[in-house]
């Protein structure tokens, strides 16, 4: 998947109002959640929002024209631990006519795989052991977004108990985002496939590159460890973006406290690394690192 | 010493906690003039309560006497109080055998005046309600709590003759919406999930990640803060061990101090009076008995050795009750108060969810079996087995009997969002406010409430209250939704068949 990480800089454009916060829970939910860390202007994964009929999502560079009638379904949940995100949840508005889900896993957070073709040949496993489940259409590539920016996915057909549906996946800068539409009927489902002609992506030449694991590797020449706010025996997730000169210029914890984002942000702030030079010229870089309480231990407790 | 008795382990959240309101789905759902409807409570044998087979003749006699101690009833001088919930383990583990969950008689009601109690009885506790405990979500500086706090005090008991305590003002506290509710989970089968590895879950969970992924569901472990291991028990999965659980509750719901939590936790003196420290200590000398070792053991370790050495709840393929459910013509609308229809025959002293008509119950039971079958197809397919994960397996364990057994509690004992709508405000270890484990489903046909604090008797208002702002459930009830009238009704009947 390394490869598929170093290919897949898709772009962002312009950088979107950062997240309008999930201004989380207030005085009832006592240990709030804040999963969107705004230490800069750059959007985040989960910054995408749906106006005028369009699902745009700045991050990916990616926007959707919603079928006709459709809007926003209820919000999923906060992006996860292992680096899973419910991007979008589209329902139509009135009864019937289907439903479309987008969602992201970091690749810097998942099991690696060899190749887009080897991840959808495991969802097609998974989905072919469900009793009652048959594949309708075996895992096929195909492009998605508009030329000249389209780029290869894989579509993959299944269906049980009277639901319908379709698996579309692509890779998108550092991620691995699946669209998956569910009908009554096949022909629904091929309504909502057309409507993904619609999807628009954005490829922009200076994103930056996404390269698995660089944060703990010998290009890394200052870490400062994050204080042990809270001892946390699963690894806080973290997506940084490390500019030419090997600052790091924006900082995304993507599930943690408060009080562990505030202490984890400040620190990784002051990490610097070697520039990661392509063709002779500094780029900017993309990784992905997890982070135990104690800046990489479990705290243990008497 | 305290007399051997158990405590509960009432765990969960309030109606006073729904944030969100009804959450409108209309994208699938099909125009219909009813849904399906929840069966009610599975009649016939309750299938549960029994030992795992296997066991030797000396694990048997050792869970026999370990069951005798769980359905003790604790007084004041066996160290009752000062606050407690309840005099007894069995009193809310008890529908529908000893280790259940909370009973169609709430023995709350009758505990509070009990002995000159003079309790009043909040109004949460009703006696067709469910057990509960009540957990405050805030302190009153602000600061996060989220402790349990006892319903009763022992004031005015004839065996607690000068102590006066006063109960907390929970009319206040809900007045404040600070007041979340949990209730009692079933311990069948409980030993089987303590025995199975770590990996073996992590394997389970990692298993079927890809079909998550096209639901909008991830889901992790709640882990140890001591050892970083997996914590399996609790509806937030906050509690490590049996032994632990057993604990925790035993001080929690009844007031007893143990070795595990040895500190009394109301301080009043005029309110002790029972001075062993703590009050249900091991002994060291044997109590006797049919089982020499249990004689040896403390309360907790005997609760804890009943609720691990009981068998996993029995299913049933067809039950009258869900043959009832199954026939369109027979059925009633979820919103249908049971009592305006007759209620299926041997459910008769159970409350129904919804009504089924005595009628209906005379289906034939091999179209039962037919819609049973087909349930659990569909509950696989639309996703709900995605977290309620069928099959897990044991690993070795002392008791033969618990050791590399392939199991069906229908959890995957992670934690999920869950959402605006079930959200406590509540976190326990790595759990959040939003979070709450898998509920296992085995044994579902016999409960009689549902969700961690109990709000409904409905196993379809069960599943709607999955989906709400930020649950990771949203995809498959939405899926659930667009299900046919029948299909939707097959998997009530294969859930009440559980």
């Amino acid at each position: 998947m390394r490869r598929l990480l170093q290919l897949g800089a898709v772009a962002s454009l312009t950088a979107m109002l950062a997240s309008a916060l999930a201004a989380v829970l207030a005085w009832r939910y006592g240990e709030t959640i804040l999963p969107f860390a705004v230490t800069s202007a750059m959007p985040d994964p989960q910054d995408g929002r749906v106006a005028d009929g369009i699902y745009a999502n700045a991050y990916f560079g990616l926007t959707y024209p919603l079928p006709k009638g459709f809007g926003e379904g209820l919000a999923g949940p906060d992006p996860s631990h292992s680096g899973y995100y419910v991007l979008a949840n589209l329902v139509p508005q009135a009864a019937g006519g289907g439903m479309v889900l987008i969602a992201a896993q970091d690749m810097f957070f998942d099991t690696p795989h060899r190749d887009l073709a080897e991840a959808a040949s495991e969802i097609r496993d998974t989905m072919a052991q469900i009793e009652g489940m048959s594949i309708d259409r075996e895992p096929a590539e195909i492009a998605i977004g508009r030329r000249p920016a389209s780029r290869p996915a894989w579509r993959i057909d299944f269906n049980g108990v009277g639901l319908y549906r379709a698996m579309i996946m692509t890779e998108m800068r550092c991620h691995l985002v699946s669209i998956t539409l569910t009908a009554r009927d096949p022909q629904e489902r091929e309504i909502l496939a057309q409507s993904l002609d619609g999807v628009s992506l954005t490829a922009r030449r200076d994103s930056p590159v996404c390269i698995r694991d660089y944060a703990s590797g010998d290009q890394l020449v200052r870490r400062v460890v994050p204080p042990d706010i809270m001892p946390s025996p699963t690894p806080i997730p973290a997506r940084i973006i490390i500019g030419s000169d090997g600052t790091v210029r924006h900082v995304h914890v993507i599930r943690a406290t408060n009080a562990q984002r505030k202490g984890i942000e400040q620190a990784l702030r002051q990490w610097t690394f070697r520039p990661h030079m392509i063709n002779g010229r500094a780029v900017e870089v993309e990784t992905g690192l997890a982070l135990r309480s104690g800046g990489g231990k479990v705290t243990s407790t008497d | 010493m305290a007399k051997r008795t158990f405590g509960y382990t009432c765990s969960l959240a309030s109606l006073t906690t729904i944030l969100v309101a009804s959450v409108s789905l209309p994208s699938l759902a099909p125009a219909q003039g009813r849904g399906p409807t929840d069966p009610g409570v599975r009649s016939g044998a309750a299938g549960a309560g029994d030992p795992i087979p296997g066991l030797t003749d000396t694990e048997r006699a050792f869970f026999e006497a370990a069951k005798d101690v769980f359905a003790e009833t604790d007084a004041v001088p066996d160290g009752l109080g000062p606050r407690f919930n309840l005099d007894s383990c069995l009193g809310c583990h008890s529908q529908p055998a000893s280790g259940g969950s909370a009973p169609s008689v709430n023995p709350q009601v009758a505990v509070a005046t009990l002995a000159g109690a003079r309790n009043t009885v909040p109004s949460f506790i009703t006696a067709d309600g469910p057990v509960r405990e009540a957990r405050f979500v805030r302190n009153p500086d602000g600061s996060p709590d989220g402790g349990v706090h006892g319903l009763f005090v022992i004031t005015g008991r004839s065996d607690a003759p000068g102590c006066n305590i006063a109960q907390p003002n929970f009319a206040a506290e809900l007045a404040r919406n600070n007041v979340v509710f949990r209730i009692p989970t079933p311990t069948f089968g409980l030993g089987l999930v303590e025995s199975t590895p770590d990996a073996a879950l992590e394997a389970a969970l990692a298993a079927n990640a890809q079909q998550k992924r096209t639901l909008g569901i991830s889901g992790r472990f709640n882990h140890n803060g001591n050892d970083g291991t997996i914590a399996r028990f609790g509806w937030k999965a906050q509690n490590k061990s049996l032994l632990l659980f057993a604990g925790e509750a035993y001080n929690v719901e009844i007031g007893v101090t143990n070795d595990i939590f040895p500190s009394e936790r109301e301080g009043n003196p005029a309110c002790q009076f029972n001075h062993t420290h703590p009050e249900s200590p091991t002994p060291l000398v044997s109590e006797g008995g049919a089982s020499p070792a249990a004689g040896f053991q403390s309360d907790i370790a005997l609760f804890a050795a009943f609720m691990r050495l009981l068998a996993p709840p029995t299913p049933a393929s067809a039950t009258p009750a869900a043959a009832a459910a199954a026939s369109p013509s027979s059925t009633t609308p979820s919103s249908t108060p049971a009592s305006s229809t007759v209620v299926a025959s041997a459910s008769s002293v159970l409350p129904a969810a919804a009504g089924t008509t005595a009628t209906a119950a005379a289906s034939s039971t091999s179209a039962t079996s037919a819609t049973v079958d087909r349930g659990r197809q569909v509950f696989a397919n639309v996703g709900c087995a995605a977290c309620h994960t069928r099959t897990q397996k044991s690993g070795g364990a002392n008791v033969a009997a618990l050791s590399n057994v392939t199991f069906e509690p229908y959890s995957d004992f992670a934690v999920h969002d869950m959402g605006d709508r079930l959200a406590d405000g509540v976190s326990q270890g790595e759990a959040t406010g939003r979070e709450f484990r898998t509920a296992p489903l085995w044994g579902a046909g016999q409960r009689i409430f549902f969700l961690h604090d109990g709000r409904t008797n409905d196993l379809g208002e069960a599943i709607a209250q999955h989906a709400s702002r930020g649950s990771e459930a949203n995809q498959v009830i939405q899926n659930f939704n667009a299900l046919s009238v029948n299909d939707r009704q097959a998997v009530l009947n294969f859930l009440r068949s559980l």
